[in-house]
């Protein structure tokens, strides 16, 4: 069997982080840092959760359809990044709390849509972004744009906050509540850049 | 001899004589430019001063958001061009069923504001990929058909889309540029409702 006739999985699976070989067992820093960004997004009880889809977010998006059954709040598939803007901008005007997360190798399609919608119509939402590229990233093809998204959103003049390995992940649910309060405080959109691969 | 095509102008005017206290997200360019000449500056409309293609998605916002609640419709009014623009948010509009959306496309095959290049939309049945979206679709013509549809819609359960061909005619208005944060604090009051106001 070639690599043209295995499953996706399979090819994935094939090739495993880096760290795994030396003894860090990625996988279980990926469900820590998920339930730690659960916590999070439980503590702020969104009234709607906009996301896309995300590998890495995986555990999270799939607690936020299941909450969202139990009725904690909609869940809200999106077909591109800059719809949730859209969306989420009408909902801040009417009074809801959106919430969204996304994948940061899709942060450039948000972009027009942040600096000329939610910032300067003073529209505060907090964004989840997972951070894709650099150390542990198995996709050759994600590095260019993801490493640069932090400079990238700085230079556009967003907001901005990171989780990553220097942050403890015990601090990491609290990181959420936080950055939420800080788009609310501050009347803008934020973002939160969550690296759960290293 | 036929008859010639309605305007934008007659558009808007119908659109707001019919939908007066209801809230109006109008995209930007010639639309808000030409809705000022209409009815000069209202509290319910929310004026999108860039962000082509994010009205839909702005106006599905509203209509999930709880503010809607006061309203028979949310209404936003849309190009053919910022249609296509957003065009994946027709799919989004059709998975989420929002029962107030009105949105009402103004089409004239251009892009008004850059100088009437032509756009896709000639190619294309709008009216059918709504419907194939699961929105109820009309396609209108004439001033008799706006007014017949749109004061229908306001009792019927959406999402709806009302397609309205244009002429090409375009007027002079003036540039509309306020602080972006004063139509924000002004929708979202009007949205609020007199009792917030109190």
């Amino acid at each position: 069997m070639d690599v043209f006739t295995r499953k996706p999985q399979a090819i994935i699976a094939a090739v495993p982080p880096i760290t795994s070989e030396l003894g860090v067992d990625a996988k279980a820093g990926v469900e820590e840092r998920s339930q730690a960004l659960i916590r999070g997004i439980e503590h702020i009880a969104p009234t709607h959760v906009l996301w896309l889809p995300s590998s890495t977010l995986k555990q999270v998006i799939e607690h936020v359809e299941r909450r969202a059954g139990e009725g904690a709040y909609v869940s809200l598939p999106l077909t591109r990044e800059e719809e949730g803007i859209g969306i989420a901008g009408g909902l801040t005007l009417g009074g809801a709390k959106p919430l969204l997360i996304v994948q940061d190798n899709g942060i450039g399609n948000a972009l027009t849509a942040l600096t000329t919608f939610a910032q300067p119509y003073h529209l505060p939402m907090l964004l989840i972004v997972s951070q894709r590229g650099g150390l542990n990233e198995y996709n050759s093809m994600i590095h260019t744009l993801c490493e640069r998204v932090d400079d990238i959103v700085d230079a556009s003049d967003l907001r901005f906050f990171k989780l990553d390995e220097r942050v403890p992940t015990e601090r990491w649910a609290t990181t959420v509540a936080a950055a939420w309060e800080h788009a609310q405080m501050t009347h803008r959109p934020v973002l939160l850049l969550c690296n759960l691969l290293y | 001899m036929t008859a010639s095509k309605l305007t934008r102008l007659e558009a808007l005017q119908a659109i707001a004589t019919e939908y007066p206290s209801e809230p109006l997200v109008i995209a930007l360019g010639t639309m808000v430019r030409e809705m000022l000449l209409s009815t000069g500056r209202q509290e319910n409309h929310l004026y999108v001063l860039d962000s082509m293609g994010l009205p839909p998605a702005i106006g599905l916002g509203v209509a999930l958001s709880p503010a809607a609640r006061h309203h028979d419709k949310v209404v936003t009014i849309e190009g053919d061009g910022g249609l296509l623009m957003g065009f994946s948010t027709l799919a989004t509009i059709g998975l989420l069923k929002p029962e107030k959306l009105l949105l009402i496309v103004l089409d004239n095959g251009a892009y008004a504001a850059t100088g009437m290049q032509r756009t896709a939309a000639p190619a294309l049945d709008l009216r059918g990929v709504a419907t194939a979206c699961g929105i109820d679709a009309y396609d209108v013509a004439t001033m008799d058909d706006l007014q017949a549809v749109l004061r229908g819609s306001r009792s019927v359960p959406g999402p709806t889309l009302l397609r309205v061909v244009i002429g090409p005619e375009n007027r002079q208005a003036p540039y509309f540029l306020p602080d972006p944060v004063e139509l924000t604090l002004s929708f979202q009051r009007y949205l609020a409702g007199p009792v917030a106001a109190a």
